[in-house]
């Protein structure tokens, strides 16, 4: 069997056990999902070592695992392992093992909290080793539903309702505009299949006109957007995250949140080239609000889970920036940015977490000297802040410093260089100001009992810390590895780009004109 | 013993080691203070051997690389490039770290975190021999901001207090700002030429005057702007003593502020002419200024800190002036007698009781009678008294400077003045004249564990000017477009000064003893600054440290903090605001239709999901030619 097979049923097996628990132990359900969650790790871990290794099918996917599941309309089951997939998934099965660790402090329904939890990790997991469309799309609902039961249910703060409901609506918008996206990409595109390599084959063979591809490219753009929290689709992220119980917001802002950002980096570019070409400079201007606008929104804030939160929004912008150039250097800093963030914004949602379970208000002027306090979360706390700002040594800077490369020879220059620069600056500044706030200075009087975090908490924090270093000193293993299949993105993007580029040159024009006049209609 | 191999063996093992030794501390040795403090004397020792082995024994360049990402287009790697400019610094960094590791036992011996301490600076001889053995500029960039990082945990390693706390940040935010100057230098060199290693560059570059190249110089410039503390972001350096003091003797004096140097003079063959009249300027201000903030200044580490700040402005002219071995000489002789200064400014402070006010010291000559010879031969080798280091290095620039350009020249011989002054204030105030305090009558002299990394700083602060650099560094700068040409004259290595540039030189050694005489003239006999009375508002000026720090602030608060303010103002208001509150219509139906899912029936649920999912796909699709096969 499929190792990518067992790696997406452990965690359903795990939400089928517990529910049919019927919520009689809650140490049980923990137990369950615990075990089954470490052992999709230690498959996902090996999956992961092994992949240069395996043997791949045509489609250059190991340990492919294919079922036809509603075969008139061309949709598979396709699970399988490429090298750019591979890290994701990675990194979705450590963080939802992370987030399971660090729900010890659930007392309330207990099993359903689990069961709901599991099948989130199951969707994520699902999510990321589809091959097929509809099934990666399929997937990703499968673990949206649960977040938002679980935010409206487990989720704390004075807003929570509000809250629920927001994060709810933007994201079921978000992501039925994506599917209408995706529906339309399948019908033009005639490749009567849901399977990724097909369609983007098909697409390659025939590409579709250029007014088909700018009406199906915003759709999925913003759709996909709305997800990733795209400026200004954001506001639903730092409420959201900030209200919703620690492990839901571990699990969607480390790992589900890059749903959004795979299917524009592997579908959406590469099936509309020229429909994403039109959008360039919407997507660079957009993502500007990203780093500059966001960027300072975070400076202003007082709570430290908000902090994170916008800052977690902020570092969306250097993907988009990445997706913008796609160029070869631009994208492979996108997808290391995405493994990156993944453990980032889990490890600092996850300690902010546990300072919650001491005490539920974060207001950063109150704290002080957590990092003698309690010296293994501060110690964690300190990591997540510098990650965050860009140090070296950390998977976040590799990323970030191929984005600036890659971007640099690709785009507008003026207010990209702006925005990059300013991002990262502001993100020195706004990490640093928490650093001496909140790790920093003497103990204040409310904070003076915080007890320091083990076991499995520890465990887990200890797991995202090392994986941010050993990605931030070898990021090789990803990047290497990920050069042949993006480097035919790459391609397939280019050669459609310079098709045009060639066309308009050869055409008369009038003829130039009129495809002008045309793009501009469509762009109205 | 020769061949390459075993140097390059070597020469991993040197740049491994501090970082094997900060994580064994880290993980195995972080509750025995003691172990912690043994290993790391012990291995920074061994690196020290093996870095002078490897200079006694390399014949050629050295290089070798390890990749670290490779994408077409972008090589970069974590490599070593051993040649005579790189082996000097690594001697360089491994003396003076070593000096001060065995300093540190005692002087941080009664802190309880000193596993920390031993981690961190372990850490950041790592960091800076990155930076030197780099044989690319992505390697450079990531080992700089590891520096940076370093330098803020070293800084700020009482971290409870609020100064270090405060001042940690500014370390780090200052360099920061300049570091993203250099990163755009970096990638504006890499998308002209398209490549990133210095051998691969200096192939590429033969000396082209263009426009972009200037643009790429000033902004790696801005580098080391930050990290050499140079005018306008030079505010940090003094904040940054308020690290442990040795740790100030290593990074904020000899080594780090030196990264900055060391960098201008590794990528010295791609600097244009307009680019160095900028960084000979900014050097030559730097020092000024500098110079003069010194005058005013109370407290002994930082007067020492502006002297620093000062010399580094030295060094950046030199390069700027396109003598970049002087640069390097200056570097190498400054690392030895400012360590030197700094770890005697130590076992002052360490006497009195952790006083650092030199107002409330005195007489320590009689108390301290080994300290205060250390640190007056320091304080010649830093004023340029023949035949200290000093002079000759300082004369090496000050020649060029006068070949350069005549306002160059006169600054360069009225901050030599400057210093010799405010140094010889700080030891007529520190060291003559009676204890002023009973901390200060009560001092003794610092133990021996103490004193003898002091001679063995003294030693080369003495002697490292007879070295002829010139002749050493020249094969390294020789290729470059910018070199002088090698002079040749009379008169040895000794008194060779004398012989070719006899103008800077005697001007030099008079100026020198001028300020000396003239700052024990006014300060032996006094109890507190005649300065202040005599002229209030320059001295109110000059220890304001002509107010930068309020400017910026006053800046900062008025521009950053303001929009900041806006767009915070902005997103909750517009964003959150008016658009979701416009649909609050649908935010209701929504929650109503949520309620109704809420069952906490998983299966309904699914099922709902599953069927609304399958009628949306129908509805799509029914009515196209795609599934009516």
């Amino acid at each position: 069997m499929s190792p990518v097979l067992i790696l997406i049923l452990l965690p359903i097996t795990s939400g089928v056990l517990i529910s049919l628990l019927r919520g009689k132990s809650g140490s049980l359900a923990r137990t369950i999902s615990l075990i089954l969650h470490f052992a999709a790790v230690a498959i996902a871990v090996s999956s992961f070592v092994q992949l240069g290794k395996a043997p791949v099918n045509a489609d250059g996917v190991a340990f492919a695992f294919i079922r036809d599941w509603i075969p008139s309309l061309g949709i598979q089951f396709y699970f399988g392992f490429d090298s750019v997939n591979a890290p994701l998934v990675l990194m979705s099965s450590i963080v939802c093992f992370a987030a399971v660790c660090c729900s010890e402090k659930i007392k309330d329904r207990e099993a359903t909290y689990y069961s709901l939890l599991s099948f989130m990790s199951a969707g994520v997991i699902g999510a990321f080793c589809s091959f097929d469309i509809f099934s990666f799309y399929f997937f990703h609902e499968l673990a949206l539903v649960p977040t938002f039961i679980l935010i409206g249910g487990w989720g704390a703060g004075p807003q929570r309702k509000y809250a629920t409901y927001k994060i709810t609506l933007y994201l079921t918008g978000g992501a039925l505009v994506a599917l209408l996206g995706i529906v339309l990409l399948y019908i033009n595109s005639n490749a009567e299949t849901f399977n990724m390599f097909s369609i983007l084959a098909a697409v390659a063979k025939s590409p579709l006109s250029e007014s088909t591809q700018n009406m199906i490219f915003p759709l999925l753009l913003f759709g996909f957007g709305v997800l990733v929290s795209l400026w200004p689709f954001h506001t639903w992220a730092p409420l959201g995250y900030g209200h919703a119980p620690t492990g839901v917001a571990m699990i969607h802002a480390g790992a589900l949140k890059k749903f959004g950002l795979y299917g524009l980096l592997r579908v959406a570019i590469p099936a509309l080239p020229l429909g994403s070409q039109n959008w360039v400079s919407v997507i660079t201007l957009l993502c500007t609000g990203n780093l500059i606008l966001i960027g300072l929104a975070a400076m202003r804030q007082r709570q430290l889970h908000m902090l994170i939160g916008f800052s977690s929004v902020a570092h969306m912008g250097f993907v988009f920036l990445g997706l913008a150039a796609y160029n070869i250097i631009g994208i492979t800093g996108a997808l290391l940015i995405m493994v990156a963030h993944g453990f980032l914004a889990a490890l600092s949602f996850g300690l902010a977490g546990s300072l919650r379970d001491y005490h539920p208000d974060l207001e950063m002027s109150k704290m002080g000297g957590i990092l003698k306090q309690a010296p293994f979360l501060g110690f964690g706390l300190a990591i997540a802040f510098l990650a965050g700002c860009g140090v070296p040594g950390f998977a976040n800077f590799a990323g970030e410093l191929l984005i600036f490369f890659g971007s640099w020879t690709e785009l507008p220059k003026p207010y990209v260089i702006l925005a990059v620069w300013s991002g990262l600056i502001i993100g020195g500044v706004y990490m640093l100001r928490a650093i001496r706030k909140v790790l920093h200075g003497s103990i204040n009087d409310t904070w003076k009992n915080l007890e320091d975090v083990k076991g499995m908490q520890k465990l887990a924090f200890s797991m995202l810390i090392l994986a941010l270093v050993i990605f931030g000193i070898v990021p090789g293993s990803i990047t290497t590895p990920a050069q042949a299949p993006l480097t035919k993105l790459v391609e397939q993007v280019d050669s459609q780009r310079e098709n045009k580029t060639a066309f308009k040159q050869e055409s008369n024009p009038l003829k130039s004109d009129q495809t002008l006049v045309s793009s501009l209609d469509h762009q109205k | 013993m020769d061949n390459p191999t075993w140097i390059d063996n070597t020469v991993w093992l040197i740049f491994c080691l501090p970082l094997i030794m900060a994580l064994v501390i880290r993980f195995l040795t972080g509750g025995l203070p003691k172990a912690s403090a043994f290993i790391s004397c012990l291995s920074t020792t061994i690196s020290f051997a093996l870095s002078v082995a490897v200079f006694l024994s390399m014949k050629h360049d050295v290089h070798a690389a390890l990749p670290w990402v490779s994408i077409e287009g972008f090589q970069a790697s974590i490599g070593i490039d051993i040649n005579r400019l790189s082996i000097l610094m690594l001697m360089v960094v491994t003396g003076v770290a070593t000096a001060v590791f065995f300093f540190s036992r005692t002087y941080m011996g009664k802190d309880p975190d000193i596993s920390r301490y031993y981690a961190s600076l372990n850490l950041f001889v790592f960091s800076m021999l990155g930076i030197v053995v780099a044989d690319n500029l992505v390697q450079m960039f990531i080992f700089w901001e590891l520096v940076g990082v370093s330098s803020f945990l070293l800084i700020g390693f009482w971290y409870q207090k609020a100064a270090p706390a405060n001042a940690c940040k500014k370390a780090f935010l200052a360099n920061r700002l300049g570091d993203f100057g250099f990163i755009l230098g970096i990638i504006i060199v890499w998308a002209h030429s398209g490549v990133l290693g210095f051998t691969e560059l200096k192939e590429f570059f033969h000396g082209d005057e263009e426009s972009w190249l200037s643009v790429a110089g000033v902004l790696l410039f801005c580098g080391a702007v930050g990290k050499s503390a140079q005018f306008p972001l030079h505010v940090w350096l003094p904040d940054a003593m308020e690290g442990p003091t040795p740790v100030s003797a290593l990074i904020h004096a000899a080594t780090m502020v030196a990264a900055g140097v060391f960098m201008l003079c590794r990528i010295s063959f791609m600097l244009t002419g307009s680019a160095m009249d900028v960084i000979a300027w900014i050097g030559g201000i730097t020092a000024l200024l500098a110079a003069l903030m010194a005058l005013q200044q109370d407290d002994i580490k930082r007067i020492l800190a502006y002297s620093t700040l000062s010399q580094l402005g030295y060094m950046v002219m030199a390069v700027g002036i396109a003598v970049p071995q002087a640069a390097m000489f200056h570097l190498t002789t400054h690392a030895f007698f400012k360590a030197l200064l700094f770890l005697c400014a130590g076992a002052v402070i360490y006497s009195t009781h952790h006083e650092q006010n030199i107002w409330k010291m005195g007489g320590l000559r009689k108390t301290m009678p080994l300290t205060f010879r250390l640190f007056l031969i320091g304080t010649l080798a830093l004023c340029g008294v023949f035949p200290f280091s000093g002079f000759y290095s300082k004369d090496a620039i000050i020649a060029a400077a006068q070949g350069a350009h005549p306002v160059l020249f006169v600054i360069s011989l009225f901050v030599a003045f400057l210093t010799s002054f405010y140094m010889f204030r700080l030891i007529a105030v520190v060291f003559f004249n009676k204890g002023r305090t009973e901390h200060a009558q009560e001092s003794v002299e610092a133990p021996l564990s103490m004193t003898i990394p002091l001679v063995a700083l003294a030693v080369p602060s003495v002697m490292a000017g007879w070295i002829d650099f010139e002749s050493f560094l020249g094969p390294f700068f020789h290729s470059a477009e910018h070199h002088h040409g090698e002079h040749h004259a009379g008169g040895g290595v000794l008194f060779g000064p004398f012989v070719h540039s006899p103008l800077p030189a005697f001007i030099g050694s008079f100026i020198a003893l001028l300020g000396a005489v003239l700052a024990f003239q006014i300060y032996s006999k006094v109890d507190e600054d005649p300065f202040v009375e005599r002229a209030g508002f320059v001295s109110w000026v000059l220890g304001g440290k002509f107010f930068l720090d309020e400017i910026y602030r006053v800046i900062i608060a008025c521009t950053h903090d303001l929009i900041a303010k806006i767009s915070a103002w902005f997103d909750r208001a517009l964003l959150s605001g008016f658009i979701v509150k416009g649909s609050q219509g649908i935010v209701e139906f929504t929650g109503r239709a949520l309620r109704l899912l809420q069952t906490g029936n998983l299966q309904t649920y699914a099922m709902w999901f599953f069927i609304g999912l399958s009628i949306l796909i129908f509805l799509l699709t029914s009515d196209t030619k795609t599934i009516s096969q």
